[in-house]
């Protein structure tokens, strides 16, 4: 096994394992916490497939924006959920997809991997109408926030 | 060797989790943080496509347009849960099972 594969393997195991810590936590704090560390491995498997791009924007805007509000928003309502209401049966059929799911990729899925990180010249020509777009709906987006959120504090005078 | 295999396993398992934590949810916090971890899931199945050459551009604007949408849509749900909160000062997912406006 090479050195990637090993890297690869180790994250892999500690992103499942902080994923599972959101799963099994009680308090949603402590739930959120766990799930900035789940992106945080998330975006170093792209760093370690030389992807520099694609972790800096999971890193600065999923993690270190939308992230970090979620934490906030759990450290504020930090309620701890009286029971897990899921029924163990589900337990059973869960694995058995899991385990065909495991074994169909790791049959058929062997091939050598190695990353091309994205040409940005390239890409900035490419996609200049796809990323003016998109800030035209990020903006949207804001302003039916604000709109919405005024709208509901009229209403609650 | 396995690269790949390693990946989608561990896009899989997340997704199960998230999943499993969206069902189990009794607020809207926890719903939310299971939706983040459900696009993470899919940022993960994004990375065997930058083995392609030819495709290394498209899946860099695929994750992209991947991460400004879901940054929206989550951006929007933490305002909805900021404001149900307001209204009926709960976070609770019963407040909001029946959906809609107040009877």
């Amino acid at each position: 096994m090479d050195t990637t594969s090993l890297i690869l393997l180790t994250l892999g195991s500690v992103t499942v394992l902080s994923s599972l810590g959101v799963l099994l936590s009680k308090d949603n704090f402590y739930s959120a916490l766990y799930m900035a560390l789940t992106m945080i491995f998330i975006a170093t498997t792209f760093a370690v497939f030389d992807v520099q791009p694609a972790f800096i924007l999971i890193a600065f805007i999923f993690i270190g924006a939308i992230g970090i509000v979620t934490v906030a928003l759990a450290a504020v309502f930090r309620e701890v959920p009286r029971s897990i209401p899921v029924d163990k049966l589900w337990i059973a059929p869960t694995i058995v997809t899991v385990g065909a799911l495991a074994y169909a990729i790791y049959r058929y899925a062997t091939f050598n991997m190695s990353a091309t990180p994205p040409d940005m010249s390239t890409f900035q020509s490419e996609y200049a109408l796809a990323v003016a777009f998109l800030i035209c709906l990020m903006v949207l987006l804001m302003i039916s926030i604000v709109k919405l959120v005024r709208r509901e504090e009229l209403c609650l005078r | 060797m396995f690269e790949v295999a390693v990946i989608l396993i561990t896009a899989i398992v997340v997704l199960l989790v998230a999943y499993l934590t969206a069902i189990s949810s009794r607020d809207l916090i926890r719903l939310l943080i299971s939706l983040e971890m459900m696009f993470g899931a899919v940022f993960l199945v994004l990375i065997p496509v930058f083995s392609i050459p030819k495709m290394a551009n498209t899946a860099f604007g695929v994750l992209v347009i991947t991460i400004f949408t879901s940054s929206s849509e989550l951006l929007v749900l933490i305002a909805s849960v900021v404001l149900i909160n307001r209204i009926r000062r709960d976070v609770s997912t019963d407040v909001v099972s029946s959906g809609g406006d107040m009877p």
